[in-house]
């Protein structure tokens, strides 16, 4: 037996089967980040017991329902504080957020700005798929400018966030970003910044064929991921202007930070409390 | 692919019927086409995968795992072969 077939039978045990098939649509992407980053947490080694996913609401928030491990559906926008409540208790497990861009960036915004700035020590997985999908097909806060949605039917006139320059700005120690075509490099990036400490984001481009493609020419899943595969260009020292992503432009995806040797804040607060009985 | 070689098959790809939900990712991204989009549909309406033993003698599956990582719905198994 090899290792792919054997690592494939643990994934199987890693999810709760009586509930699949997911409630997400034919050819969303977050199955294919849920499938990779199981695989990077496999190859880790790391006991079920030791792991918690949080997410938040959303697509990517049914996320939690699925994993077999301890997990956490919160309320909206605040994956990132049960996170750090959680990772305070016991600061032995594992914690990762899973959640999608509305969750993350609309709404917990402010969590996620002031939990990179005092860097707790969490992995971020953030599925961008540049729209609200459980709801309708809403414009969001990383909706391309000029992309079509239910709310901005003669095109978006806002700019999206530029998460890796939103992260590496707030001192973010690991930041990534991939599409849901690079399903190796996205599996070795979660694998990677699993053995890290500190705030790691990765963010993860994915597909929305129901409710964003639809209205932007991208009916199929798979005219999606062609455009996905026809524009992403691989360049871990892009310049912030060329990480922004733009309507129908390039994708610049890459590992963008990696660097060891921050602190993070709970091995500060530690620190403080040595200090404190001294 | 020089014609005179024999490709041996290396695994055999098992489709959960039930979970799959008809997106064929597994079909466009097969680098041989040992899967096709099958003629029949799951209880959902969906049409499935169907995996192809032996088109041609030199279309075999090379047990690459593709299919298996770009399923969003967790409904491919690669089973490696002996």
């Amino acid at each position: 037996m090899s290792q792919m077939t054997d690592m494939r039978k643990t994934e199987e045990e890693w999810l709760r089967t009586e509930r699949l098939p997911h409630v997400w649509c034919p050819g969303c992407g977050i199955g294919i980040v849920l499938n990779a980053f199981l695989r990077a947490v496999i190859r880790r080694n790391i006991p079920k017991e030791k792991m918690v996913v949080v997410s938040g609401i959303g697509c990517t928030g049914r996320t939690a329902g699925y994993v077999n491990v301890d997990s956490f559906h919160t309320t909206h926008g605040r994956a990132i504080p049960f996170a750090v409540g959680v990772k305070f208790a016991r600061p032995d497990l594992n914690v990762v957020v899973f959640s999608g861009d509305g969750d993350l960036f609309a709404i917990g915004g402010n969590h996620f700005v002031n939990a990179a700035r005092r860097n707790h020590d969490l992995l971020i997985i953030a599925v961008n798929n540049f729209t609200y999908g459980m709801t309708g097909g809403q414009h969001g806060p990383t909706t391309p400018t000029g992309a079509y949605t239910t709310t901005t039917p003669y095109g978006n006139p806002d700019r999206p966030f530029n998460i890796p320059h939103l992260a590496i700005s707030l001192g973010a120690p690991y930041v990534a970003r991939w599409t849901t075509y690079h399903v190796n490099q996205l599996q070795n990036s979660i694998y990677k910044a699993l053995n890290m400490k500190g705030f790691r984001v990765i963010e993860i481009i994915s597909q929305c064929p129901t409710v964003y493609g639809r209205r932007n020419s991208m009916r199929s899943p798979m005219s999606m991921m062609e455009y996905f595969q026809k524009n992403s260009v691989i360049n871990n020292k892009a310049s912030y202007e060329e990480m922004e992503l733009t309507y129908k432009g390039k994708i610049v995806v890459g590992e963008f930070r990696n660097v060891g040797g921050i602190p993070s804040y709970e091995e500060r607060y530690e620190e403080i409390i040595r200090r404190a009985q001294e | 692919m020089s014609q005179n070689k024999k490709f041996k098959r290396k695994a055999t790809v098992k489709v959960l019927e039930e979970r799959c939900k008809g997106c064929w990712y597994c079909v466009n991204y097969c680098p041989t086409k040992v899967l096709q989009v099958s003629e029949k549909m799951n209880s959902k309406g969906y049409h499935p995968p169907v995996f192809k033993e032996n088109i041609d003698e030199n279309v075999v599956c090379i047990g690459c795992h593709l299919c298996e990582l770009y399923c969003p719905d967790f409904a491919i198994v690669v089973e490696e072969l002996e």
